[in-house]
């Protein structure tokens, strides 16, 4: 820690800790754009399951996913700490993911994160990780935003 | 020098001497002893070989010359103008769309030679003239271009005789007389409406760079590249070449009015000073004069150009811009009206602020920013000419392939469409033309056997209904054989036998438009292999239009295409639904009607209603979209009655809000959405409410 500006030059990426049932999940944070508070959201009929809908953010409509619905855990409990993170794809699109909690950012240095070596395909929920972050003392895993969103049902 | 910097230029130009050169080599076709339209080809590929030749594009301007020469004999009777002829102009025409394109593409013109079609046109050169002719051929344009200039000349207008040489200049001169060099003063006059005056200028230069070298310019070379001159500007030249190569290499350059020149004796320059005084009194006086003959000059003037205007479209006083700059605009516009509305329902909302006067100013408000929005809409419009002027020839080339006699009858070109959808129609409609001419129209003979007139008719209608352009692509051919379509379908097991009895023609014909469904008995290589009609219909949806087929057996088909005026901006009905707002846009909706439980009739377990003489489907727009049903019926049901073409559908809703000027937005990449949303608007609380495609519920 020490030597923390030498740490930002190696490889290290940092990531937004959200909360989302019981687990936390790291999301790399060259890819949010912005977090918001819980609004107001537009249900759009016969769309994926796991889509709550479409918010407005600045004027531009957003779709917005559930992250529980999408991992299949019990649905969305809406409290005060209740956030919408926006990511901006590689695609160049905004797209809204709704969490439970943000929790914090931290840095993870590249010996800090364990990639997941097993055959990806063989547990359903792994194939959203890019990794497992170790940060005080607690795991972190990490997501693999494009796997998350383009994902087809 | 570099010249890459006018090679927008010269693609732009490149491409109206294509168009005007098809369009008239269409009318010479027709008319082989039409001279002005001879005159008009000659000219465009005299102007074509001068640019390709400027650019550096070899092959282009081989190609070109052949043609000129061609035309110059045709010109002067040489040549009379054949069926055979004609074909070979237009395979000449391709190679140099096909030249254009890989310049397009690559700034090269490829490497194709075109040798057969050179060979072509050299034949015909040789069957129709002597070689003397030949030779006397470019003296004899000279002379034109000589009388032309004799008869307007004008001691004004040759500038050149104010040049003031300096010392060293002269010197060059004189030089140059010693080395038996012919020396040139020149001035050239560009067209009134040339736009680009120092890209000719410089090409002007260049040319004459080619044959010597230039020793004086006024303006000076500096301020002519800043375009700070007027029409003219004059040159002195040190060449070796002769008059007429200058001067042919000067008027080579396209927008070039006339060039007044003649060979400067040298000898004079070696008796100095005193000459030199004179000059420059001569020079005031001469622009007192030049001032006052002004207005003539400015008459004389337009006359030249009036003179090519017969065929060149008048180039009016326009600015180019970039697209993705309107595009901004529009979504500033998208915004601004997105505002207005919040600050509408803020008023509504607000008791504080509903005074007389506020309301007065956000009606105002109101007004300027539709008529903004329309002023933005207007400039993003194109006249679809730009997409259709090409169609004349591909029916013409088709008539050919085919062996069928058709005419191509076009109206409504000037329709305008937002360009965005310009730029994507022309694909379906080239598809939806050659089904026309492929499958639509019969053979000659069946024709006859028909009575019907020989030749087979193809029709081209576009025009504006309402907020949509209309598209029509008509034949008088043989119809769509619906039986064939009707056994097709059952064999390929869309439909069962039985089901596919009581379908109406009209649903059978739809099927034409599902993916790989083709009737033709043989495959040909113009339509027929099952792609088509599929792709025509989702570009057509894709750009928010929709597309409609009718028919009768022996008197023809005609495809309807429907295309929504704008795409950014539309009036809609808002309505609700329980808890949420849709909209429905103003332009299919016919009328709005209170419906009593008991007029609900049924016919084939389907709920309808009669209104005023039609049979009228209910859509419950509560199942459609999953929202929670209603507790209890209501008495009457509020029905909005929507339209597409001349189907109707009443959808059933809660409550009618009001109408809105509402902006379409995209509801993003990653949502799959049903067809009957075609978007989303941004209300004026900031809420979402998802815009409803009529055109997918009926």
């Amino acid at each position: 820690m020490m030597d923390s500006s030498e740490a930002v030059v190696a490889d290290t990426k940092q990531y937004i800790v959200v909360k989302i049932d019981n687990e936390q999940y790291g999301i790399d944070i060259g890819y949010v754009d912005n977090i918001v508070r819980m609004q107001r959201i537009t249900r759009v009929p016969k769309a994926q399951d796991y889509f709550e809908g479409v918010i407005n953010l600045r004027g531009e409509v957003i779709p917005v996913m559930s992250m529980r619905k999408k991992f299949c855990l019990d649905d969305d409990v809406i409290t005060g700490k209740t956030r919408i993170i926006i990511l901006k794809t590689d695609q160049q699109a905004l797209i809204g993911v709704q969490v439970d909690e943000v929790k914090e950012v931290v840095t993870l240095s590249e010996s800090e994160v364990d990639k997941i070596t097993y055959d990806k395909k063989q547990e359903d929920n792994n194939t959203y990780l890019s990794g497992i972050g170790k940060h005080d003392g607690e795991l972190i895993s990490l997501l693999d935003i494009n796997a998350v969103i383009s994902e087809e049902e | 020098m570099d010249v890459s910097q006018y090679l927008e230029i010269f693609i732009d130009e490149t491409k109206e001497h294509l168009q005007s050169l098809s369009d008239n080599l269409m009318v010479l076709e027709k008319e082989p002893e039409n001279k002005d339209t001879i005159n008009e080809i000659f000219r465009a590929a005299h102007s074509m070989k001068g640019m390709a030749g400027t650019m550096g594009y070899k092959r282009m301007q081989k190609l070109t010359h052949v043609m000129e020469d061609v035309f110059s004999e045709v010109r002067s009777d040489n040549i009379k103008v054949t069926a055979d002829l004609v074909d070979v102009l237009f395979r000449c025409l391709d190679a140099l769309e096909a030249y254009l394109d890989n310049i397009m593409n690559s700034a090269d013109e490829g490497t194709e030679d075109n040798e057969e079609i050179v060979n072509l046109l050299k034949k015909t050169l040789d069957g129709g003239a002597s070689p003397e002719e030949e030779t006397a051929k470019p003296a004899a344009g000279q002379e034109s271009a000589e009388d032309k200039n004799e008869s307007e000349d004008d001691q004004e207008k040759r500038k050149y005789k104010n040049f003031k040489f300096a010392e060293f200049e002269r010197h060059a001169i004189i030089e140059a007389g010693e080395e038996n060099k012919n020396v040139f003063a020149a001035t050239v006059y560009v067209q009134e409406n040339c736009l680009l005056k120092a890209a000719r200028a410089f090409l002007v230069f260049k040319e004459l760079e080619n044959l010597g070298e230039i020793v004086k310019s006024t303006p000076s070379v500096q301020d002519i590249e800043d375009e700070k001159f007027d029409l003219d500007f004059s040159i002195c030249v040190i060449t070796e070449q002769n008059e007429e190569k200058v001067r042919e290499a000067i008027l080579s350059v396209s927008e070039v009015d006339a060039v007044y020149m003649e060979k400067l004796d040298t000898s004079i320059f070696e008796a100095s000073a005193s000459k030199e005084e004179e000059t420059t009194k001569s020079d005031t006086k001469e622009e007192s004069n030049a001032t006052a003959s002004q207005a003539a000059k400015a008459a004389e003037q337009k006359k030249a150009p009036a003179k090519a205007a017969g065929s060149k479209p008048v180039i009016n006083r326009s600015v180019r811009v970039d697209l993705e700059k309107l595009d901004e605009l529009m979504n500033q516009v998208s915004e601004l009206i997105i505002a207005k509305n919040g600050l509408v329902s803020a008023s509504e909302h607000d008791a504080s602020l509903s005074s007389q006067n506020f309301t007065e100013q956000i009606e105002y408000l109101e007004r300027i920013t539709t008529n903004l929005h329309e002023s933005v809409m207007k400039v993003r419009m194109m006249p679809i000419e730009s997409v259709v002027n090409r169609f004349p020839r591909m029916i013409r080339d088709l008539s050919k392939k085919l062996g069928k006699q058709m005419d191509l009858f076009m109206s409504g070109e000037d329709t305008e469409l937002d360009r965005t959808v310009i730029d994507e129609i022309g694909d379906p409609l080239m598809h939806l033309l050659r089904n026309s001419a492929d499958h639509g129209l019969e053979s000659t003979e069946q024709r006859i056997a028909l009575g019907k007139p020989e030749k087979g008719s193809i029709w081209l209608n576009a025009y504006q209904d309402g907020n949509n352009v209309v598209i029509e692509v008509q034949d008088d051919g043989s119809g769509i054989n619906v039986d064939k379509v009707r056994d097709k379908a059952i064999e390929r097991g869309i439909v069962a036998p039985e089901q596919a009895q009581t379908m109406e023609d009209k649903e059978i014909v739809d099927f034409l438009f599902m993916p790989s469904f083709s009737t033709a008995d043989k495959i040909t290589d113009v339509s027929g292999r099952g792609v088509g009609l599929d792709v025509v219909k989702s570009k057509i949806e894709g750009l928010g239009g929709d597309i409609e087929v009718r028919t009768k057996k022996n008197e023809g088909s005609t495809f309807t295409i429907r295309l929504p005026l704008t795409l950014a901006i539309i009036q809609a009905l808002m309505i609700e639904l329980g808890e949420e707002k849709y909209a429905i846009p103003l332009g299919s909706i016919q009328t709005i009607e209170d419906v009593p439980i008991e007029d609900i009739k049924y016919v084939q377990n389907k709920e309808v209603i009669h209104l005023r003489g039609s049979v009228i489907p209910l859509v419950r727009l509560y199942g459609l979209l999953d929202c929670p049903p209603r507790e209890e019926e209501p008495e009457s049901l509020t029905v909005v009655i929507v339209t597409k073409g001349d189907k109707l559908a009443g959808l059933v809703v809660d409550n009618l809000i009001g109408q809105q000027e509402i902006v379409i937005k995209p509801l993003g990449k990653y949502i799959h959405v049903e067809k009957m949303i075609s978007g989303a608007t941004i209300l004026g609380d900031g809420e979402i409410a998802l815009i409803l495609d009529a055109n997918a519920l009926v």
